[in-house]
C-alpha cells in the first residue's frame, strides 16, 4: 500500500529583544548561571508581569511577513506546567486570542511551489534550563532563559515530506531574519521545532495516529528524524511491529532513533485560563502602522530591484539573502552610484573579513554610507585598491571611521607627483638592471616586476596607469 | 468525577492523595457538577468573551535591559543552591 505523510510544525522563535517579555532582565543568550534574573522571572510571590512592547512589535512583524491576520485585541493565558524550570508552575502564553492567525508561507521544492497555511502565531515566555547532577542526584536550575520572549508559529498539517519541512524552515528563517524578528540561530536554540507527524493511505482524508518530536534544533537532524518516523509508522502499520500511540517522542541524533517520552497531552490537560495579571493588549492603528511601515521589502522584491540596477542574478541573490547586506548595499549605492562595485566589495572583500572574524552575515556592522565613500575614493583613483582594503578592515573594527580622513591620516592618498614617482622609478631601475635589459629585449613580464617594485616603494599610493606610463618612458630614455 | 479522571489529575498536578483525600475531592467535584450544569445552561452564544470585570488594558514598557538584583540577593532565602544554581529534587523525564 502507498502512504502519504502528514506533517504539521510548531516552531519556537526567540525574539531579538534586549530584555525579557515580562521583566527588564537581560534576554541575552548565555551568561553566568542565574545572572539574568529578578524576583519576577524567578516566580517570587507578589511580582507582577509588565509586557515588553517590542515583543508585541516583533510578534506583529512576524505575522505581517507571513500574511497573517493580526488580532487587534490580544490576551495572555496561563498554561499549567509543573517543572522547576518555570517557577510559577505555569507558562504565560496565548491560547484564547493569539496575536496572529490565518497566514500562509509559500515554499519551493523540487516539486514546485506550495502554500503552507499558518494556523496561528502566539507570544509566550521560554522556560529555564535544568542540569541533572548525577553526583548529588539533584536537578540544578538556571533561570536565565526563563521569560525570554518567544513566538510559536503553528502550521496546519500541510507538509508532506522532509524536503518540504526543510524548505519551510529555511524560508521561515530567511523571512524572520530579514524582518529582524530573530537571529533564528538553531545552534543557540533561538529557533526550535516540534514535528507532528502521521501517515495515512494515499488518497485517504482521515488522519493517522500522530506523534510529536520536540525541540529539534538542526535541519539535518529534522530530516533524519522525519525519515525515521515515517518508516517506523509504516513498519508498525504493515508488519505490526508495534502499536502506534499518540505520544511525545525524543529524537536521538547519535543513535538515529526516536524514543517515547510521554503520552501526548491534549489542550484540556494544560488547563488554560486567562491570566488575570496581564490585561488585554489593544493594538491601535498608529501602533499597527508603525510596525507595518518599518518592515523591509520581501527578499524577492529587493533581488528584482538589484537586477534592474545591473547586477547579475547571482550577485542580486547573494545580497538579498540578508537584510544587513541589503541595507549596506543600498546605503553605499546611494553614495557611489555603482551597483557592480558595491556588490563586488560586499560579496568579496566584506564577506572575506566576516568569515575571518567567524561572524554570521547578520553581524555585519559596516556603515553603508562610509563603504560608499570608500568605494568612491577607489573609483576616483584617490586611494589604491590594496590600501582601500586596509581601510575597509579598519572600518570593521571601528564603524565611526571616515574613509577619506583615515586615508589622509595613514598616508593612503594616491600621489600624482610625477617627480617623486620618477625618482622612485630611477632608483628601482638602478637596483634591477637585469629586468630593464630583459624588457628592452622583449620580455614583457620584466616590466611587471619593475612595476611591482615601484608600487611597493610608493606604498601603493600611485595611479597604476600613470606609473606604468612613466616607467615605460624612463626605460625607453635609459 | 470518575476515579480515572482523578488519577489523571493527580499525575498532571504532581500530587499524591491518600484514600480519604480522594473521597473528599470526588465529593467536592460532584457538588461542583450540579453548579456547572446551571452555568452551562446559560446561552452565551452572542456574548463577547470577558477578560476582566473592568474595561482596563495592560501597560507596556520599552525594551530596556536593567539589572536590579544580584544572584546572591535572590538566592539568599533558597533552601539549597549549588554553583549559582537553585538545587531541587532530581527531575528526569
Amino acid at each position: 500500500m502507498k502512504y502519504e505523510t502528514v506533517i504539521g510544525l510548531e516552531v519556537h522563535i526567540e525574539l531579538a529583544t534586549e530584555s525579557k517579555i515580562f521583566c527588564s532582565c537581560s534576554a541575552k543568550f548565555g551568561g553566568e548561571q542565574n545572572d539574568h534574573v529578578c524576583p519576577a522571572c524567578c516566580g517570587m510571590p507578589g511580582m507582577l508581569p509588565v509586557v515588553n512592547k517590542h515583543v508585541v512589535d516583533l510578534g506583529m512583524a512576524a505575522g505581517m511577513m507571513l500574511n497573517c491576520h493580526i488580532n487587534r485585541t490580544t490576551t495572555f493565558d496561563k498554561k499549567s506546567y509543573y517543572y522547576p524550570d518555570l517557577p510559577c508552575s505555569y507558562q504565560t502564553t496565548q491560547w484564547f486570542s493569539p496575536i496572529c492567525v490565518n497566514g500562509t508561507l509559500q515554499i519551493e521544492t523540487s516539486k514546485g511551489k506550495k502554500d503552507i497555511r499558518i494556523k496561528q502565531i502566539h507570544m509566550e515566555e521560554d522556560a529555564g534550563k535544568l542540569v541533572h547532577d548525577d553526583w548529588t542526584n539533584t536537578s540544578l536550575v538556571d533561570f536565565n532563559r526563563t521569560s525570554v520572549p518567544l513566538i510559536e508559529i503553528v502550521s496546519q498539517p500541510d507538509l508532506s515530506s522532509a524536503e518540504e519541512v526543510v524548505a519551510y524552515l529555511e524560508r521561515l528563517r530567511s523571512l524572520l531574519r530579514f524582518a529582524k524578528v530573530s537571529e533564528c540561530r538553531m545552534e543557540q536554540g533561538s529557533m526550535r521545532c516540534d514535528v507532528n507527524l502521521s501517515i495515512r493511505p494515499e488518497g485517504s482524508d482521515k488522519l493517522g495516529v500522530r506523534t510529536e518530536m520536540k525541540n529539534m534544533n538542526s535541519i539535518s537532524a529534522i530530516t533524519r528524524a522525519i525519515e525515521y518516523e515515517v518508516s517506523r509508522h509504516i513498519d508498525a502499520l504493515e508488519n505490526g511491529t508495534e502499536e502506534l500511540v499518540q505520544e511525545t517522542r525524543r529524537w536521538d541524533d547519535i543513535k538515529g532513533k526516536s524514543f517515547a517520552m510521554r503520552n501526548k497531552e491534549t489542550a484540556g490537560d494544560y488547563r488554560y485560563f486567562p491570566d488575570p495579571n496581564v490585561m488585554p493588549i489593544v493594538i491601535d492603528d498608529e501602533w499597527f502602522d508603525s510596525v507595518k511601515n518599518a518592515l523591509p521589502e520581501f527578499p524577492e522584491i529587493k533581488k528584482a530591484k538589484y537586477i534592474e540596477l545591473g547586477l547579475s542574478e547571482y550577485d542580486a541573490g547573494m545580497l538579498s539573502e540578508s537584510i544587513s547586506l541589503c541595507e549596506c548595499f543600498e546605503a553605499a549605492y546611494e553614495v557611489c552610484k555603482s551597483a557592480k562595485e558595491v556588490a563586488n566589495w560586499l560579496i568579496s572583500d566584506c564577506m572575506n573579513i566576516v568569515n575571518k572574524k567567524q561572524w554570521t552575515v547578520d553581524m555585519l556592522n559596516l556603515d553603508g554610507k562610509s563603504l560608499g565613500m570608500l568605494i568612491s575614493l577607489v573609483m576616483e583613483g584617490k586611494v589604491g585598491r590594496t590600501n582601500g582594503k586596509k581601510i575597509l578592515e579598519a572600518m570593521f573594527d571601528d564603524s565611526s571611521i571616515n574613509p577619506g580622513e583615515y586615508a589622509e591620516q595613514n598616508g593612503f592618498i594616491v600621489s600624482n607627483d610625477t617627480s617623486l614617482i620618477e625618482s622612485v622609478i630611477k632608483e628601482v631601475m638602478a637596483q634591477d638592471e637585469k629586468s630593464v635589459t630583459d624588457y628592452k629585449n622583449g620580455k614583457e613580464k620584466a616590466l611587471m616586476a619593475l612595476f611591482g617594485k615601484c608600487m611597493r616603494q610608493l606604498k601603493g599610493n600611485c595611479d597604476p596607469q600613470l606609473l606604468q606610463k612613466l616607467l615605460i618612458d624612463c626605460i625607453n630614455k635609459a | 468525577m470518575e476515579k480515572e479522571t482523578l488519577i489523571k489529575l493527580e499525575k498532571l498536578n504532581q500530587l499524591r492523595l491518600d484514600d480519604t483525600q480522594k473521597i473528599s475531592v470526588i465529593d467536592f467535584f460532584a457538588k461542583r457538577d450540579s453548579e456547572m450544569e446551571i452555568i452551562n445552561s446559560i446561552d452565551t452564544k452572542n456574548t463577547e468573551r470577558m477578560v476582566h470585570v473592568m474595561p482596563i488594558l495592560t501597560v507596556v514598557r520599552d525594551d530596556v535591559e536593567k539589572k536590579l538584583f544580584t544572584r546572591d540577593q535572590l538566592q539568599k532565602g533558597a533552601p539549597e543552591t549549588m554553583d549559582g544554581y537553585w538545587q531541587v529534587p532530581r527531575l528526569v523525564e
